[in-house]
């Protein structure tokens, strides 16, 4: 489970020591940039400032890879559609569709700001641990008048905190039910509908019962959605106020891209 | 320290799990509540900690009843719980922050937080593993880290609820070794569990059938003098060996072992 998708990979690196705000709001007004830019030489220079954070860093590409890799089929399905339903200067013919040129270059172009909303992404989760971004969410969000609503920041970042510590529970349970009904038997090729019923159903169960407990925990501990301290200090350092001045000139880069 | 009068509790579907239990604990006591499946223990657990509330009577805790809802929040921290399942009772994303979880709920500063981390991770040996993931320890580690997540409350009462059901023989040991520990040192312990090889250390055994107290006292003395069929449950091995040879005049009438060390020591005081 240590090789999931967006999962950190603990490390000292420059983007490591950086405070998780301005790791946040580097990723918003990086990943906003990234929906402007429309041409290739754009995005040449998005690949460039990826490679160079991955190169600073030191962060295996692979852990990069495997994070797009789930969504493989999603990306194909954005290019076929530009590619197949964008009128223009026709390249060639198929039975039904005709592919034009501004077809592929529209479909290239929204396909790579996917992929590159989704690695600058993992980039953060990459160097940043849970904890440190519910921290920094939950920070940011006190700037918000979210109290007038009912709504707490502690709240907000507690259930994020506690959606990412699920997922790999949910992981864990899901291969256990998956062993233990192969075990008895099933084929998931010969009987689908009852594969997924039989997997689902014990799952959903079994995530009912373990948010139980935890909330029980959560209650035994005094929990409190107000109020609340935290072990962790979030300070901006050099570096911070370093990284706020370069996403000044991203943002300048961008739009003369 | 802890009073409990007439308690009842009924559960949303009508089953009376507490039938006029009365029970008073007092500061420093090492007590086992034993029974068989389904006889109320935890129930008896969790209405001590305020998580649910009396159906009829009152649970006190230092003085605090749990019906005051204002109280609660003290009643919890003055009396700490530990589960049965260790990896449903983690928040946090690594050890220590896990750890951190109660301090930062009663709003401690953030020196204070790392202290009591630091002391309540030494207090059970898992200090080294503080960045590691809970997910990845193993259920003894799991369990010991659940206890120092409640020792970072600084309570004065620790319940434990069927802790080592799910541990191997090695890990149940430890956190016994811990939970003596705990209770040489002052703290109050009520522990749950079915296992009544567990109850060497204790003070006081109280045995529950169907939401009521059965037996209550020193645990040589009903485990001695009981029928088997009173608990509802079998006796371990050493105890029904330590009856055998007492009936038959092996060892001495009146020592009573209850566990094998003891046992051990009856045996080789024979001439």
């Amino acid at each position: 489970m240590n090789d999931l998708f967006f999962s950190f990979i603990p490390g000292n690196s420059i983007l490591h020591r950086l405070d998780p705000r301005t790791k946040i709001i580097g990723l918003m007004i990086v990943s906003i940039c990234i929906l402007q830019i429309s041409s290739f030489s754009g995005m040449a220079l998005v690949t460039l400032i990826f490679a160079a954070f991955v190169f600073a860093c030191k962060l295996p590409l692979m852990h990069f890879v495997r994070s797009v890799r789930p969504m493989i089929i999603f990306f194909l399905l954005i290019f076929l559609m530009q590619l197949f339903f964008t009128e223009g200067t026709p390249l060639f013919s198929l039975s039904l569709v005709t592919v034009s040129y501004e077809g592929l270059i529209l479909g290239t172009i929204l396909t790579l700001r996917f992929v590159f909303l989704l690695i600058f992404a993992a980039l953060l989760t990459a160097t940043t641990s849970p904890s440190g971004i519910t921290a920094g969410i939950e920070r940011l969000l006190r700037h918000f008048p979210l109290r007038h609503a009912g709504i707490s920041s502690h709240d907000i970042a507690m259930m994020m905190s506690l959606s990412i510590y699920f997922v790999p529970m949910l992981y864990d349970n899901f291969k256990n039910l998956r062993d233990a009904q192969f075990s008895r038997g099933l084929d998931i090729r010969k009987e689908p509908l009852k594969a997924i019923l039989s997997l689902s159903v014990p799952l959903i169960g079994m995530s009912v019962r373990a948010v139980d407990d935890v909330a029980m925990a959560m209650e035994s501990r005094c929990y409190q959605s107000t109020g609340r301290s935290s072990m962790h200090v979030l300070e901006f350092g050099r570096y911070d106020h370093l990284f706020i001045l370069l996403y000044f000139f991203v943002v300048v880069l961008c739009l003369i891209f | 320290m802890i009073k409990i009068t007439n308690l009842s509790y009924r559960y949303p579907d009508g089953t009376l799990a507490l039938n006029s239990v009365n029970l008073d604990i007092k500061k420093g006591e090492f007590v086992v509540i034993a029974g068989k499946n389904g006889c109320g223990k935890s129930t008896l657990l969790r209405s001590i900690n305020g998580l649910i509330l009396p159906s009829e009577g009152s649970v006190a805790v230092n003085g605090m009843y749990t019906s005051d809802r204002s109280r609660v929040m003290d009643i919890r921290r003055m009396a700490g719980m530990i589960f049965q399942n260790p990896e449903s009772q983690f928040i946090g994303m690594t050890v220590e922050e896990d750890v951190a979880f109660g301090p930062e709920n009663l709003s401690l500063s953030t020196e204070e937080i790392h202290k009591l981390v630091e002391k309540s991770l030494r207090a059970v040996e898992m200090h080294e593993f503080r960045d590691h993931t809970p997910r990845i320890l193993s259920g003894g580690q799991k369990q010991k880290i659940a206890l120092a997540s409640v020792l970072a409350m600084e309570p004065g009462i620790i319940l434990l609820d069927e802790v080592t059901t799910m541990l191997d023989p090695d890990s149940r040991n430890e956190i016994l070794s811990l939970v003596k520990r705990l209770h040489e040192n002052g703290t109050t312990i009520v522990y749950v569990t079915h296992l009544l090889e567990e109850l060497v250390h204790a003070d006081r055994l109280v045995v529950m059938e169907e939401g009521r107290i059965m037996h209550d006292g020193d645990p040589r003395t009903i485990l001695s003098q009981a029928k088997v069929t009173t608990f509802g449950f079998n006796l371990p091995p050493i105890i029904e060996l330590s009856r055998k040879l007492r009936d038959s005049g092996i060892i001495d009438r009146t020592t009573f072992p209850l566990s094998k060390d003891e046992l051990m020591e009856a045996l080789c005081q024979l001439k």
